[in-house]
């Protein structure tokens, strides 16, 4: 069972959940340390005054931001705490909008959101938000707090639970116009061979189909290396030419494919 | 100022292949502070110590150590971690095309977008094909020496790249014990909530939301610039839980 980190209470009109929030993303990578190749002790990050050179405790440590005019403000934590929003422990649901309208570009975290206690009333008051999102094709729009920051979070039904996404700003995306290539339409009959190169790859979304095959290599090369083999280093990877002619590519890929 | 791209590439389905860029997509706004020493208001810098012998190591002298078991490690060099790479360094290779509407967005980690590199036929030739077919294309690339398993989509006139999660990585329903309650709600509770949700229904617009957390940090650092003395304030007393019905009621007014 995921670690729960925080929980509180969802709140719809005047209508609160008891909730608690669980990481719907688990962590599967491989992490190292860094270790003194000379004697393979594990290093350790230490703070210095860059002034005194002498090491500084953390409780020494504050926010430094500097301005426009190269002036530096100091702020220590208790005074940043001061602008941390009071509700600590409400999701304030402030509008419901169609699901499909939000897209995925402002995700950012996910999470579930569980019943929290065994109450019946809490299971049933869940109960009645999935079932009412489910059924509209809405999700929740709501702000909350996370240990010092405030999120605007996307609430929905996922799998006969609530799913919480933390969503990025409108300011936090930017924008494609000087991204987007512009020029004139493609002509028609490249575009219909590559909807058919398209058509020829289709498949099904079936997540299973896929491996995280950097981690297996990388578990192997601990693997060998823990039995003493040598590790090859990977060549320099070559740069594909883009073909002289685009409908003669299309045409040999739907070739090879059928 | 034009974006600067991150990664020059080529994407390839079947034996086609569109020489193209990487840009980011996103770009965080939060307010970010560097550390400082409270006393004389000096950097703070990290060091690499040696936790045995407690003298600064420089960086050439770190090697990558596994844990194996409790303190034992197995250690690697920069360079046999970079091995594990892969051997599609430029290449984007789409493996498969499948229904955008089918990928739960909850698959979905960081995005980039794609543009151009030279010619821009190949790019608009596939741009246009992905937007009629309504299919996103599944592939891998190497970035930064890992590989990604990434989905290609095209999204406001260009060409978005999401880095992905692998099934393993995403929890499901099932792997969360949930107890059901006894009763379900009752048919005038959904109809209540159900008009609740329409009274708040809205269009979205990313536009309409601000972070106002962001906001209130850079006037609480004008504040201090200017010189006035910041004292913390009392929290507020929490709100009692209350009947289910009566307060879905009194959300609607009546």
């Amino acid at each position: 069972m995921p670690r729960t980190i925080w929980n509180g209470s969802l709140s719809f009109g005047l209508v609160n959940v008891p909730v608690s929030l669980t990481s719907a993303a688990r962590d599967l990578d491989m992490h190292f340390r860094q270790l003194h190749k000379s004697d393979g002790a594990p290093i350790e990050q230490r703070r210095y005054c860059s002034k005194e050179d002498e090491q500084v405790d953390w409780e020494e440590v504050a926010r430094g931001y500097e301005l426009d005019d190269g002036e530096q403000v100091v702020l220590t934590d208790a005074e940043l705490a001061m602008v941390q929003p009071r509700k600590t422990r409400t999701i304030d649901i402030e509008a419901f909008v169609d699901i499909e309208e939000v897209d995925p570009i402002y995700f950012d975290h996910p999470w579930f959101l569980l019943p929290f206690g065994e109450s019946e009333g809490t299971l049933r008051a869940y109960q009645l938000l999935v079932r009412v999102m489910e059924s509209t094709e809405r999700a929740a729009l709501g702000r909350f707090v996370m240990r010092t920051k405030e999120y605007l979070v996307l609430v929905r039904p996922r799998e006969g639970l609530l799913s919480l996404t933390t969503l990025l700003f409108a300011d936090e995306v930017r924008t494609t116009d000087e991204i987007a290539p512009g020029g004139r339409k493609p002509a028609k009959k490249k575009v219909d061979q590559a909807v058919a190169v398209i058509d020829a790859l289709a498949t099904d979304w079936d997540p299973e189909r896929y491996t995280d095959c950097y981690r297996q290599r990388l578990e192997r090369i601990v693997k060998d290396k823990k039995k003493g083999k040598t590790i090859k280093a990977p060549e320099e990877p070559k740069q594909p030419k883009p073909p002289p002619d685009l409908m003669e590519a299309l045409e040999a890929t739907l070739a090879k494919a059928r | 100022m034009p974006p600067k791209s991150i990664w020059n590439g080529t994407i390839s389905f079947g034996l086609a292949h569109v020489p193209v860029k990487l840009y980011s997509a996103t770009e965080s706004k939060t307010v970010s502070f560097r550390e400082v020493h409270v006393s004389d208001g000096a950097r703070i810098e990290h060091k690499r110590v040696c936790s045995k012998d407690g003298r600064e190591v420089p960086f050439k002298q770190v090697v990558k150590g596994y844990e194996v078991k409790p303190d034992e490690f197995v250690v690697l060099s920069k360079e046999e971690v970079a091995a594990a790479a892969g051997a599609r360094g430029k290449v984007i290779e789409i493996e498969d095309f499948v229904p955008e509407g089918e990928i739960d967005p909850i698959f979905f980690e960081k995005t980039y977008y794609v543009g151009c590199r030279d010619e821009a036929e190949g790019y608009r030739v596939f741009l246009a094909a992905l937007e009629r077919s309504g299919r996103v294309g599944i592939g891998r690339f190497t970035f930064h020496n890992r590989e990604y398993l990434v989905a290609v989509r095209p999204l406001d006139g260009v060409l978005a790249l999401h880095t992905m999660r692998f099934h393993d990585e995403v929890v499901e329903a099932g792997d969360l014990e949930l107890r059901k309650p006894g009763k379900g709600p009752g048919k005038r509770e959904v109809e209540m909530a159900g008009q609740l949700v329409e009274s708040l229904h809205r269009q979205f617009d990313p536009e309409d939301y601000e972070d106002s957390y962001r906001e209130a940090v850079l006037e609480l650092i004008e504040r201090k610039a200017k010189g006035e003395d910041l004292s913390p304030e009392e929290p507020e007393p929490e709100e009692e839980p209350s009947d289910l019905t009566a307060a879905l009621q009194a959300s609607l007014g009546s």
